[in-house]
């Protein structure tokens, strides 16, 4: 079987962001690293793999540096790199275009990828590419197996947790999953050296860069720096601090 | 997230309730930033920077959170064997015989990700790979290659490497531990000490003399006449199991002497190994005390100012990333030359000799930068300083390599009185 998972590179959790000029400081961020969501959905492709068999398919569109990130994935057990260079930000649109035409070169069964990412977090990338591809689709999932035929996902509802079964093609987005990403060791990182990322440009897929995109990002700010405190003494002071408990803080 | 600031007193209880702060990245929480001011870890390999964020990142989610727990109670604990066994960094620069296969590089990049979390930890590792696998894996026979090798790779056998006697640690020529033989067996009297990993060792590499020559020997943990009881009261490498080795009539089989080594070369070769390692892990305890050194004084605030606005601070930090990057260099341009095969005993005294010296005096500066707080155990820093008490003296103790540096630019021996 041929299991699609779909990584993002975003700047780590721990990193300093900065931003001039309206815009988020790409060239400063001081690490990038696999999207947390993402690595649930490379566990789970991983686990599946060894259940059932076949291979996973990494696949980034992004910069060169992801190229890094696919050959950490390998370290763990992917087997087969794709690589879409693409430089700048770019809309969820198009990454789902361009996702979609590289999953349906290459023969998938189920893609796995992130709810949403830590950067953009506009988590529509699962759903989008299930659309083009016409799968079914089930969203923040925490484990998911292939059983007789069937993909069997847990997802939380209302009553605590339900399970989706789906036939066909279908796309998984996860949330936090049932198992953290495995560590490497050092016998995947010698084979990951050796593994080839394969590189398909848009041309091959038949996608124009320019016009492909429909949103515009206009700017990106930091948050509103936060408020000082307010300081209150005594006890008569008790009733305008429930007041402001209520009305400001929204709290009770 | 909401980020508003209540401090709500009610006299006369004075309860302070909930100080809500949304920092990202509370003292306590920081990010490990190893500090790399030339970059030199720039120049390491994909794979070499791999296993270093593979054996990183393992440090922080495992060994950060249980050393100083560990180190309270005096134990190693069992999981960490476990954990070095399936990464795959036993032996690291060992070759075949399921061996990691790694530059010499990598090895140190291990060696300075593991001393970062703890001088005992790392020791685990060099005793494994650089002393009990090693002459193994130079010295032995085939058999005892294909025997011994895999499983103590994958730590399910854990070695120690027996050299040092009570009466002769700087001078082990001179040593006692006597192998005869008898039959097909040979006889082993004597005693050991400083032996780490010897109480939870399955196996023992032990020097002996045979006939008045110098031979290693495999001595397994169940051998009758065979004792290995743990050394306790440390107070350095305390995450570290340190025993005695005592053999009194010791029966073991003639096929666990090493073939390929007689006199002082054999744990030479070993010492130089881990002595490799060494070089590297010192600057990996120097980084993390410097680590904790500078996010201390970026927030410890004295006469309304933190202190790291303080000139005699900021020399203080000055001069130890000055040592750092002396010493990355050094261990850097040691891992190339080994990697080359270009290298000579005395690269490595003065690599070991000086970052085990820089880092020691760093963990005493940043214990002191930490002022009270630097005692506690809430901080990495005195323990660091009391493991590199022990890193200074054990594999050659800093004065011996300086004289072994001594006598390379002079040719004349100063170690004993007789020339």
């Amino acid at each position: 079987m041929n299991i699609a998972v779909l990584l993002k590179q975003v700047p780590d959790t721990t990193a300093k962001i900065t931003v001039s000029d309206g815009k988020v400081d790409v060239e400063k961020v001081s690490k990038w690293s696999m999207s947390p969501y993402d690595e649930y959905a490379l566990e789970s492709g991983l686990q599946m793999k060894e259940a059932t068999g076949g291979i996973v398919v990494a696949i980034a569109c992004g910069p060169d540096r992801n190229k890094k990130m696919l050959t950490d994935s390998a370290a763990v057990g992917a087997d087969t790199l794709i690589h879409i260079p693409l430089d700048g930000i770019s809309d969820s649109v198009q990454i789902q275009n361009i996702l979609a035409a590289v999953i349906k070169m290459n023969d998938i069964e189920v893609v796995l990828c992130g709810k949403q990412s830590a950067d953009t977090n506009s988590g529509s990338t699962g759903p989008g590419i299930a659309e083009i591809l016409n799968a079914a689709c089930v969203t923040m999932v925490s484990e998911v197996s292939f059983v007789e035929n069937k993909f069997i996902s847990v997802r939380p509802s209302i009553a605590g947790s339900e399970k989706v079964s789906t036939n066909g093609i279908s796309v998984f987005t996860f949330d936090k999953g049932i198992s953290e990403l495995r560590r490497p060791n050092v016998r995947g990182i010698m084979m990951a050296k050796k593994k080839v990322i394969e590189t398909i440009k848009l041309e091959d897929l038949g996608i124009v860069e320019s016009d492909s995109g429909r949103i515009i990002l206009h700017s990106q700010n930091p948050p509103t720096e936060k408020e000082p405190g307010q300081i209150f003494e005594g006890v008569s002071e008790i009733p305008t601090i429930i007041a402001k408990l209520r009305n400001e803080a929204n709290v009770i | 997230m909401m980020s508003l600031i209540f401090i709500i007193k009610i006299v006369p209880f004075s309860r302070i309730i909930i100080f809500v702060l949304y920092l990202h990245g509370v003292l306590r929480n920081m990010n490990y930033d190893a500090l790399d001011f030339y970059e030199v870890d720039s120049l390491l390999s994909d794979e070499e920077r791999m296993v270093r964020d593979m054996v990183r990142d393992w440090v922080d989610k495992e060994v950060i959170p249980n050393i100083e727990n560990a180190c309270r109670e005096g134990v190693f604990p069992d999981e960490w064997r476990v954990a070095l066994g399936e990464m795959g960094v036993l032996g690291a620069p060992l070759k075949g015989y399921g061996c990691p296969g790694l530059s010499y590089t990598a090895y140190g990049v291990i060696c300075r990700e593991l001393e970062r979390g703890d001088s005992g930890l790392r020791s685990f590792a060099s005793v494994q790979g650089s002393l009990a696998m090693y002459p193994i894996w130079d010295f032995g026979s085939e058999e005892q290659k294909n025997h011994y090798l895999p499983k103590m790779a994958s730590g399910e056998w854990v070695g120690c490497f027996g050299l040092t006697e009570p009466d002769y640690g700087s001078n082990p020529g001179d040593m006692i531990t006597k192998a005869e033989e008898d039959g097909d067996h040979y006889v082993l009297n004597g005693a050991k000490m400083w032996i780490t990993n010897g109480t939870i060792a399955d196996l023992a590499v032990v020097w002996a003399k045979l006939n008045g020559v110098i031979r290693g020997f495999i001595v397994e943990r169940n051998d009758p006449g065979f004792s290995a009881p743990e050394m306790k009261g440390k107070h350095s490498l305390k995450a570290s199991v340190t025993s005695e080795l005592v053999f009194q009539d010791c029966k073991i089989p003639k096929n666990r002497l090493l073939p390929g080594v007689k006199g002082l070369r054999g744990p030479f070769s070993c010492l130089n190994n881990a002595r490799f390692g060494i070089s590297w892990g010192a600057v990996g305890a120097a980084q993390a005390c410097f680590s904790s050194a500078k996010d201390y004084a970026m927030s410890r605030i004295q006469f309304d100012h933190p202190i790291a606005s303080y000139q005699l601070v900021q020399n203080k930090l000055s001069w130890m990333l000055r040592e750092i990057t002396k010493a990355q260099l050094l261990a850097y341009h040691l891992g190339q030359k080994k990697d080359i095969g270009d290298w000579i005993p005395e690269h490595i005294s003065l690599a070991k000799m000086n970052n085990v010296d820089i880092a020691l005096e760093i963990a005493r500066v940043a214990r002191d930068i930490h002022g009270a707080n630097g005692i506690l155990d809430e901080y990495p820093v005195m323990r660091h300083m009391a493991n590199l008490e022990s890193v200074k003296t054990y594999e050659g103790t800093h004065d011996i390599h300086n004289l072994i540096l001594g006598r390379h630019i002079t040719g004349i021996q100063a170690f004993t009185r007789e020339i």
